[in-house]
């Protein structure tokens, strides 16, 4: 056994390994990712999470998917599952046209009355993915292959998010797993049953998730008939098996060590725009924060460039408000305060805030960008006399402090999911949404509530930007959040692997069954 | 000796009603919801509310600690909150692979430790001696994760030796019978799995054990020292026995009663130790499972993990006991 090793011993099962590794490297048809962690959940009417869209995405068809231009998906739409689809004038009644020779993994045909199925399980389970179709009334099957699902009110993105995971269509068949009346919650957790070019096929919790090609897929064949999915904790080991090759994609390692990468032979690390923003939730209930000067004082005081340059390293841009550059809505003439302390110190003056007034910055380390965002934030305030607190909580406490508004400051992420400005609009400003849900500033203007809710649920797209507009610039002089930086997405992929195309609004989705070597 | 059994698995009730009240206790202090957790972040406070009742986290706490005990009893650990499987189901695999490694370390940790420990004792002030204080310091104080990552880097990253981490090559798991890979491969006759685990198992091992060899020595060197100064010890010497009878048939024995001490208590520091080496080697253990729980305050798992825990250190505990009972007449004579 192992205590009792001689040199001799050791050589020879160094050898034997060296033996087995050469084996055990990735095979011509298997792309190995390296993953930090396993996701919690597959079923795609539960999961809310990105990370966890990584595995169920490439398991599942959707109506919808969008176009693609060059290593990044478009916010133009092309069908899926629906080979053509109208919707009425009031914008209410969309009418999907269900294309023929979709198949699940289990052979069984997708139907209009399995997409009803999979919609309805969807809302009935009510969980995370519901909230994108609240506004869905009833959803009809319509002879011979349509499905009609009619709205409670116009809800533009509904179409975006018909491409996203909570739209994933899933196969009645999921029914013979149901267990107390769940709708196969339990066994869709941990298994696939959908009709993408992969299926779930071995879950060995905490080592590998293994997806092999869908035999029924109606697509091309992949060239890659297997994905791995390793689950290696310790990014300087997702760095090395990658560098060796083991791994063909390492998720998550930070950006230092991506620009090591870069210089690496036999990797390549792909950098695109993303729609994924940093900023500082401000919380607007708290005096002195509740003084809109006070908001844009620390908007000059903060220098926003240099926590671009220093701890984001270049890999990104500036905010200029709050849509990300590149969507529709970004406002070019938002403002985007410069440093200067000398102005940040006249408008706290004019506000009447005292030198050495106190705020607490609540962080957690789930981002490792956090310390150093709030390490910067306390030095800079602390020119202009702001006496600023840092609180470093588990990620759990944190969220439930931001929830409850128990905090001045505090730092977040932001990935929209659907391509739409109502994934940033609706959800950072409308006061219905204190908290987690979204305003996590607890912003609160009936005015603004007003012109989002007009612009999300009105018809024509002139009048959503011109409704958004308004918004926008009420918005441009409240100062409702510090607005940091919209993030690159950079991804360290093995330099043979070719057809790689990210999506800049849902981070950790792949085009696996795209990719060849 | 029946007597101490049954006194300490009374012990083991009391200890285990224990865990469960201080950890319920505590997680219902710890701010977070995990209704919202579980939704997402960008759910609305209709669906937040949705999963708390369905989770029956709207109901008062002891009711919730009351329905938690009694599906306890019944060997039903809960489902957890992040994954929605059972909670019996991920011990039921992480939990082997932690103990696996633990042991195995404990056993190196041990075969190593108590030679060196004799040695350093009998040549006192020797080169040996100060090589295991060297060896002693620098387990204590260089950090796990650092003595992990470089057995990586050079072991995998340069020498191509070994494994870079993980619990076995793809595709070769074992069927669970123990959800001890070596043993389990060994049952199952398959011996490419068994050599694959073997070779998985040697950094994480190396690296844990490295950690405590030095404290089981220096521990082992001193009682060692304390025995050897004995009257009984002169006593044999004068009798004309030899230096290897001394110290391997009088001292060593009266020496070990203390280390058997230590080595119980070490299994508890390994037990946690893990964690951190567990993340390096990408080992699929209970240490990565209890963190990731914590950070969900998924608190079935959490309070699986600790029920898990407490039950496996007071059996070791109690079988360290029993082990005096052979080391030991004297205790055996009284029990």
């Amino acid at each position: 056994m192992i205590e009792n090793i001689q040199p001799k011993r050791l050589a020879m099962a160094a050898f034997a390994a060296v033996f087995a590794m050469s084996c055990s490297a990735s095979a011509e048809g298997t792309f190995v990712v390296g993953k930090a962690a396993d996701p919690a959940n597959l079923d795609p009417a539960i999961t809310m999470s990105n990370y966890e869209w990584t595995v169920n995405f490439q398991a599942y068809e959707r109506l919808i998917r969008p176009g693609v231009d060059g290593q990044v998906t478009t916010s133009e739409l092309i069908g899926e599952l629906a080979s053509s689809w109208t919707t009425s004038d009031d914008g209410l009644t969309w009418t999907f046209e269900i294309a023929p020779g979709h198949f699940f993994s289990d052979g069984s045909e997708v139907t209009p009355a399995a997409i009803k199925f999979s919609f309805d399980r969807m809302l009935t389970i009510a969980s995370g993915p519901s909230s994108f179709f609240d506004s869905i009334d009833t959803i009809e099957v319509v002879e011979p292959a349509s499905v009609r699902i009619t709205l409670k009110a116009p809800y533009p993105p509904f179409i975006a998010a018909m491409a996203t995971v909570p739209s994933a269509i899933v196969s009645p068949a999921v029914m013979e797993h149901e267990v107390d009346g769940d709708m196969g919650q339990a066994w869709l957790a941990e298994n696939t049953l959908g009709s993408g070019p992969y299926m779930l096929t071995e879950w060995d919790r905490g080592q590998q998730i293994v997806l092999e090609e869908n035999p029924h897929y109606s697509g091309t064949s992949p060239f890659f008939d297997q994905i791995v999915f390793k689950i290696i904790p310790e990014t300087a080991s997702r760095r090395l098996q990658l560098e060796k090759g083991e791994i063909d994609l390492a998720e998550d390692l930070p950006l230092d060590v991506l620009e090591g990468l870069q210089s690496d032979e036999g990797v390549r690390v792909i950098e695109t725009p993303s729609f994924g923003v940093t900023y500082l939730y401000v919380n607007n209930q708290r005096p002195p924060l509740d003084n809109p000067m006070v908001r844009e004082a620390l908007s000059y005081a903060i220098d926003t460039q240099s926590i671009v340059d220093n701890i984001y390293r270049g890999h990104g841009t500036r905010m200029r408000g709050p849509i990300p550059q590149g969507m529709w809505g970004y406002d070019p003439d938002a403002p985007q305060p410069e440093h200067s302390v000398e102005k940040a110190m006249a408008l706290l003056r004019e506000a009447g805030v005292a030198e050495g007034t106190e705020l607490n910055f609540l962080y957690s380390t789930n981002d490792p960008n956090y310390e150093l965002i709030a390490l910067t934030v306390q030095a800079n305030l602390a020119e202009v006399g702001l006496d600023v607190t840092l609180t470093n909580l588990v990620n759990a406490t944190m969220r439930e402090k931001v929830d409850t508004g128990d905090f001045d400051l505090a730092p977040g992420n932001w990935f929209p999911d659907i391509t739409d400005p109502f994934m940033f609009y609706n959800y950072w400003f409308d006061s219905a949404k204190h908290g987690l849900a979204g305003n996590r500033s607890f912003y609160t203007n009936a005015e603004v509530d007003e012109l989002i809710r007009l612009g999300l649920n009105s018809n024509s797209q002139a009048d959503r930007e011109r409704y958004y507009g308004e918004a926008q610039d009420i918005l441009n002089v409240e100062f409702p959040y510090v607005y940091i930086v919209q993030k690159n997405d950079l991804i360290a992929v093995r330099d043979d692997i070719n057809g790689l195309v990210l999506n800049p609004s849902v981070p950790y989705v792949y085009n696996f069954s795209d990719l060849s070597r | 000796m029946l007597n101490i059994i049954r006194l300490r698995l009374g012990m083991l009730a009391l200890v285990l009603i224990g865990v469960t009240l201080i950890t319920f206790s505590i997680s219902q202090v710890i701010p977070g919801d995990p209704a919202r957790l579980i939704a997402g972040d960008k759910a609305s406070d209709e669906v937040v509310a949705n999963i708390r009742e369905k989770m029956g986290l709207d109901k008062s706490i002891p009711v919730q600690y009351i329905s938690y005990v009694s599906r306890l009893a019944t060997g039903d650990f809960g489902t957890s909150l992040r994954t929605g499987r059972p909670v019996a189901q991920d011990l039921k695999i992480f939990f082997p692979a932690t103990l696996e490694l633990v042991i195995c370390s404990l056993i190196l940790a041990t075969v190593i430790a108590v030679p060196l420990g004799v040695a350093s004792a009998v040549y006192r002030e020797g080169l040996i001696d100060h090589l295991a204080r060297l060896l002693s310091l620098s387990g204590v104080s260089i950090p796990p994760f650092w003595v992990g990552l470089m057995g990586v880097i050079l072991f995998y990253g340069r020498f191509d030796m070994l494994p870079g981490g993980g619990r076995i090559g793809t595709g070769l798991a074992p069927e669970q019978v123990t959800g001890f890979y070596l043993f389990d491969s060994l049952w199952a006759g398959d011996w490419a799995a068994f050599k694959s685990a073997g070779y998985h198992l040697i950094l994480p091992v190396a690296t844990l054990s490295f950690l405590n060899i030095g404290v089981v020595a220096r521990q082992v060197r001193s009682s060692m020292l304390e025995v050897l100064s004995e009257d009984f010890i002169r006593t044999a010497k004068a009798f004309g026995l030899t230096r290897k009878q001394v110290i391997f048939n009088y001292a060593l024995p009266n020496a070990l009663i203390p280390s058997v001490t230590v080595l119980g208590l070490l299994l508890g520091d390994l037990l946690f130790g893990a964690v951190v080496t567990e993340t390096v080697f990408a080992w699929p253990g209970m240490g990565k499972y209890v963190v990731e729980s914590i950070g969900a305050l998924d608190f079935p798992a959490i309070m699986g993990f600790t029920v898990v825990v407490a039950f496996a250190y007071v059996v070791i505990n109690l079988l360290v006991d029993l082990t005096y009972l052979f080391l030991d007449p004297q205790i055996r004579m009284k029990g």
